[in-house]
């Protein structure tokens, strides 16, 4: 660890993992709703069950990104973070909110939540991923704020890099998009078309941005290949990104009441959405063969090339399948949109944290990289999460075809839940790899727990005896 | 074109770029608002309709069902249930529930008076006639 | 293939490489013809699907403008391609002119455009009216947009031209804005031609 405050990056990759923990456990029971639907209910009906998965998602993979902007930003701007109490406060008031928010939605019913969080006041509450009680809501906002205030002071007084300037203008970002929260217009029309604003404009720009950041970040490191090639990339990855996803938001406004020029506005540049990720791709391998060094991490530069590719085919793949908006006419609301937003969010800003962290956490724990026993359950864990979340994608896939051919583009339709009952199967193979998914996380975890560090001896030792 | 493709070009291209598609997006934008509300009859969002949306948005009901394609996936779309089963249907459904039946997903008895009942069904009516380039494909939503 | 350059974080220049600095700059013009191109292609679907309509309604455009404007880009690429050769021979002066000549008549470019834009609107005209106008109206917009940043990258080619930045052996910018200049105006005729005048 080059500067003694990246330590508050700890905790919060940390609390990233324990959370993550947690939402996959509802995930699992979210799934089990799905098949047998009488599964803790009425203590915990879906809605609170989806609810607290994606909550906990977000909240989870937003604590691994500021753990990453506090390990970061001092690293490249090669000075002390601001104030490292600040962060840790702001850890604190951010893992006690967030656990208060999701007691809430398990303990309280939401109408009554709303009812005694001033919902009536202004009203924020009842929108996907943005459940939260308007309290939470503003917490978010400050959390935010000390974030961005910390490491842009941190980012002032030192070398200001292209990884930085990225990274710290794209949490910026990031802080921004979410304004839209507090905006809910009374027309449902209206108000989906803002709901976007954040869920596109972070997940296809900003947060984009940040991959790119955190990516370019490990393998400079790893790799040791030329900052200059690396970050002229990135700038490349990123450009297209807003090139593509500005307009490309259009994809989502075809049938939710939005003008018809949208249809061919938004399929035009979501189709050239992908681009980024493909390069993505080139880029990570080009660095890997232009390697100067072999980094004893191979953890780490594992999940660091396997991000672009699962996020290539999260995202673009499975993506570019659902954009169009003839075909989009047929998959729009059905499990397809759950098979790509599950890839994509693993593949993408999921594998990136857990990339970071890998890279990071030993640093921070004083060694270079952990031990082989560690990596080797680590990369266990790696394989095994990698290719559940694949099974997953394809199951929901399959309960897609089922929706679109038996509900969408039937000459006589059946209803919804006859439907549901006809893909039971794909929603059986869903769990079953949810379950593995969760070994795969367990396995993950378990790594961390290995004792002793990468012995550089041994390794030479056992490569001269070979 | 034999010339160097410099990180400062690179930078530039992306910020230009950036700058480029915001102006674009706003422009589409305020088009957008301003058709909106002839595409959705906001003229008939009375005051009993905006009712039935806090009452939607405050039971989460987007937690389990879509409105025109956008939620989750566990029960069915909201936005045409007023033409598959018309107010009367829906309001005798929504008070019975739940069903209880082993193994059906579970749709939680929210404890709507009538008139919440009324409102409810008001703006399911209101959304049902929100032009959406024909979406859905049917009314299976 | 793989060059191993020498640190290079204390230089902003780097020496031409094989890759990526070529390759890189063409991902964007690669992004850019693949946007106008599946613009148009969609335009001719588009119009092979509502011949009438299309046909009425393009019968309804300015040709007169249209033309106007064509020429005025032909004419500016003419000129920076004059500024391009000043340079090359090492008249800063004469390339400033011819630049400034080039920023003028997109100046006046955009002055038309703007003329036309006013009068469709007046004649009630916009995205939402067919397709053939929404295709119309997204097409130009989005190509007035790049003639608004084709004159920012030359305005900016320019000043750098006034303080003597450029000399017969280093032009490269010159040359950057002058290429991007002709993509903007090539696409313009294009537009025109499948836009204004075929049916």
């Amino acid at each position: 660890m080059k500067y003694k405050s990246q330590k508050v990056a700890m905790p919060y990759f940390i609390a990233a993992l324990a959370l993550f923990l947690g939402q996959i456990i509802f995930g699992l029971i979210a799934g089990l709703q799905y098949l047998h639907g009488t599964f803790l209910f009425p203590a915990l009906p879906f809605d609170v069950a989806h609810m607290s998965h994606t909550n906990l998602l977000i909240v989870w993979l937003l604590m691994a990104f500021m753990g990453a902007a506090y390990f970061i930003v001092p690293e490249e701007a090669e000075t002390e973070l601001y104030s490292p109490k600040l962060a840790l406060i702001t850890f604190w008031i951010f893992l006690v909110a967030g656990g208060l928010t999701i007691a809430a939605y398990l303990l309280v019913p939401y109408a009554k939540l709303a009812e005694v969080t001033g919902n009536a006041v202004l009203p924020t509450m009842g929108r996907g991923y943005l459940e939260q009680p308007l309290p939470t809501k503003i917490g978010i906002v400050l959390v935010a704020l000390s974030l961005l205030f910390n490491v842009t002071m941190t980012l002032i007084k030192g070398r200001k890099t292209s990884i930085n300037l990225i990274l710290v203008g794209s949490l910026w970002g990031l802080a921004i998009l979410f304004l839209p929260a507090f905006y809910f217009p009374q027309d449902t029309v209206k108000a989906s078309f803002g709901w976007w604003w954040i869920v596109h404009g972070w997940v296809e720009g900003d947060w984009e941005l940040i991959l790119g950041a955190l990516l370019g970040f490990i393998l400079i490191k790893m790799t040791g290949v030329d900052r200059e090639i690396v970050e002229k990339w990135l700038y490349i990855i990123v450009a297209m990104t807003l090139i593509s996803g500005i307009i490309g938001i259009g994809h989502h406004y075809y049938y939710t009441g939005a003008p018809g020029y949208w249809i061919w506005l938004g399929s035009i540049f979501s189709a050239i959405e992908p681009i980024p990720f493909i390069l993505l791709i080139a880029f990570s391998f080009k660095m890997l063969l232009q390697r100067r060094r072999e980094h004893p991490n191979s953890a780490a530069m594992l999940w660091a090339l396997g991000t672009p590719i699962m996020a290539f085919l999260g995202a673009g793949l499975w993506g570019f399948i659902i954009t169009l908006a003839p075909a989009q006419y047929y998959m729009h609301g059905t499990n397809f949109t759950a098979a790509h937003g599950h890839l994509a969010f693993f593949g993408a800003y999921a594998m990136v944290s857990l990339a970071i962290i890998s890279y990071a956490m030993p640093i921070l724990r004083g060694r270079v990289a952990n031990s082989n026993s560690a990596q080797r359950w680590e990369i266990i864990g790696f394989w095994t999460m990698v290719l559940s979340m694949i099974a997953i994608t394809l199951a929901l896939t399959g309960a897609g075809i089922v929706t679109v051919v038996l509900q969408r583009a039937a000459d006589n339709p059946m209803g919804f839940m006859q439907v549901q009952d006809k893909a039971r199967v794909f929603f059986w193979i869903r769990e079953f790899a949810g379950v593995t998914f969760l070994l795969g996380l367990l396995v993950y975890l378990r790594s961390f727990f290995i004792k002793g560090e990468y012995m550089y001896a041994d390794e030479v030792k056992r490569a001269l005896a070979a | 074109m034999q010339q160097v493709f410099t990180k400062a070009m690179a930078r530039n291209i992306f910020l230009g770029g950036a700058v480029f598609f915001i102006i674009i997006y706003l422009i589409l934008s305020y088009d957008t608002f301003q058709r909106i509300p002839e595409r959705d009859h906001a003229n008939k969002m009375t005051a009993s309709v905006l009712r039935g949306k806090y009452l939607l948005d405050t039971n989460d009901c987007i937690g389990c069902h879509t409105i025109n394609g956008e939620g989750a996936y566990f029960a069915p779309e909201l936005a045409n249930v007023y033409k598959r089963r018309g107010p009367d249907f829906i309001k005798s459904w929504i008070a019975s529930q739940p069903t209880g039946i082993a193994g059906r997903r579970q749709m939680p008895n929210f404890h709507l008076s009538p008139a919440q009942l009324d409102d409810l069904v008001a703006y399911m009516q209101w959304l049902s006639n929100i032009d959406t380039n024909n979406w859905p494909p049917n009314i299976e939503g | 293939m793989f060059t191993h350059t020498s640190n290079l974080s204390h230089r902003i220049e780097p020496e031409p490489q094989p890759l990526p600095g070529d390759f890189a700059i063409w991902i964007f013009i690669f992004a850019e013809l693949l946007v106008f191109g599946v613009l148009f292609a969609a335009f001719a679907f588009a119009r092979s699907a509502h011949v009438e309509l299309f046909t009425a309604s393009q019968r309804t455009l300015n040709r007169t403008a249209g033309f106007a404007n064509t020429l005025l880009l032909i004419t500016s690429s003419y000129l920076v391609v004059r500024a391009n050769h000043a340079i090359k021979t090492g008249d800063r002066k004469a390339c400033w002119h011819w630049l400034l000549g080039a920023l003028s008549l997109g100046t006046l470019f955009l002055l038309f455009k703007i003329l036309e834009f006013r009068q469709d609107f007046a004649h009630g005209i916009n995205l939402s009216s067919n397709l053939f106008y929404m295709f119309y109206l997204a097409l130009t917009f989005f190509h007035f947009m790049h003639v608004i940043m084709g004159m920012v990258i030359l305005a900016a080619v320019a000043i750098n031209t006034y303080h003597g930045r450029y000399s017969a052996s280093n032009h490269t910018g010159v040359e950057t804005g002058a290429s991007y200049w002709h993509m903007v105006d090539l696409v313009w005729i294009i537009l025109f031609a499948l836009i204004y005048v075929i049916h």
